[in-house]
């Protein structure tokens, strides 16, 4: 029986005994027929692998759901709320697996700032342009190594990268929640040290698109 | 690193760049995303663990054609800016669809 009332859910889940087992194993049934849409389009869905996680994910949504119940609020199915728990759990660890062999850029920094530095030639930006290309990368990269933390660059790099903020956080011993308010900060010290100086995001960029004019 | 590294790695290096003149130069994909990131910075957002809260019903909010963005926009605002809450959102969109 897998239509039950968000009321009736609770209910059967927090009863104990032969109510929850079956309850329990309702649930599961809706929750594998949800799995295959997480897992479309990154494992092959008729591999061993695929059946593997499906049910190690089934299994980790279960005991969730249960160690979670009187944190559901009624705003939405009972069956959405489970599903979402599952995903979660599926998208989780896939990416684990997908990034797992992939490092983390390197964004270890010293104090050496190279004088040195030019902007790479454009052949199709005049003298003056490229001037003002190289002047603003100068400029912007020392706003970002100014008012950014090794950790906050290291993780910025990631994103700008692809890297999932999920598995960024794992690497770099934090947590996706906490790693997302560490990128807000980091986000708003940089739009903010940009205003100061003058400048908004779409003038930095309207620099260098400048030369492809 | 050195900083002519470090602003090879956020801006694009030499490899990166059109191999031909006749190709517009164009801001790197990197810098374009970063600066892009900085734009639609809020001074309000919420966390991944906020909008995981309200996923569910966004979900099904969505789903019955209500207008989400304006009814929810923190959490639209959350997913337009989180890759790995939007993967959640899109795949919990397709369950809710063909599942529930």
């Amino acid at each position: 029986m897998d239509k039950r009332t968000n009321e009736e859910w609770i209910a059967d889940l927090g009863a104990g005994g032969d109510r929850q087992a079956l309850a329990l194993e309702d649930l599961r049934a809706i929750i594998l027929r949800g799995l295959p849409y997480a897992i479309a389009g990154r494992l092959d869905p008729k591999s061993p692998e695929t059946e593997a996680l499906t049910e190690e994910v089934a299994q980790e949504t279960l005991l969730n759901v249960l160690k979670y119940l009187d944190t559901f609020e009624g705003r939405s199915q009972f069956t959405t709320w489970a599903h979402k728990i599952a995903v979660r759990a599926a998208l989780t660890e896939l990416r684990r697996r997908r990034w797992s062999e992939v490092p983390l850029p390197d964004m270890t920094m010293d104090d050496d700032m190279d004088a040195s530095y030019r902007e790479l030639p454009d052949h199709q930006a005049n003298p003056e342009e490229q001037v003002s290309r190289a002047e603003m990368m100068k400029r912007v990269n020392r706003i970002i190594m100014e008012e950014l933390t090794d950790k906050q660059r290291k993780a910025m790099m990631s994103i700008v990268d692809g890297f999932p903020l999920e598995e960024a956080a794992r690497r770099l011993g934090t947590n996706r929640n906490a790693l997302y308010k560490m990128m807000h900060d980091a986000r708003l010290r940089l739009k903010k040290r940009l205003e100061n100086e003058g400048l908004t995001p779409q003038e930095v960029l309207s620099v260098f698109e400048q030369a492809g004019k | 690193m050195k900083m002519k590294q470090f602003i090879q790695k956020i801006f694009g290096s030499k490899s990166q760049k059109p191999p031909s003149g006749d190709i517009p130069a164009k801001p790197s994909r990197k810098m374009q995303t970063m600066m892009e990131m900085l734009s639609n910075t809020r001074e309000e957002e919420l966390t991944c663990d906020e909008v995981f809260a309200l996923l569910d019903q966004f979900t099904e909010l969505a789903a019955q054609g209500e207008d989400v963005a304006h009814l929810m926009p923190l959490v639209q605002h959350h997913l337009d800016m989180c890759d790995d809450c939007r993967d959640e959102y899109k795949v919990l969109e397709r369950i809710v669809a063909n599942v529930t």
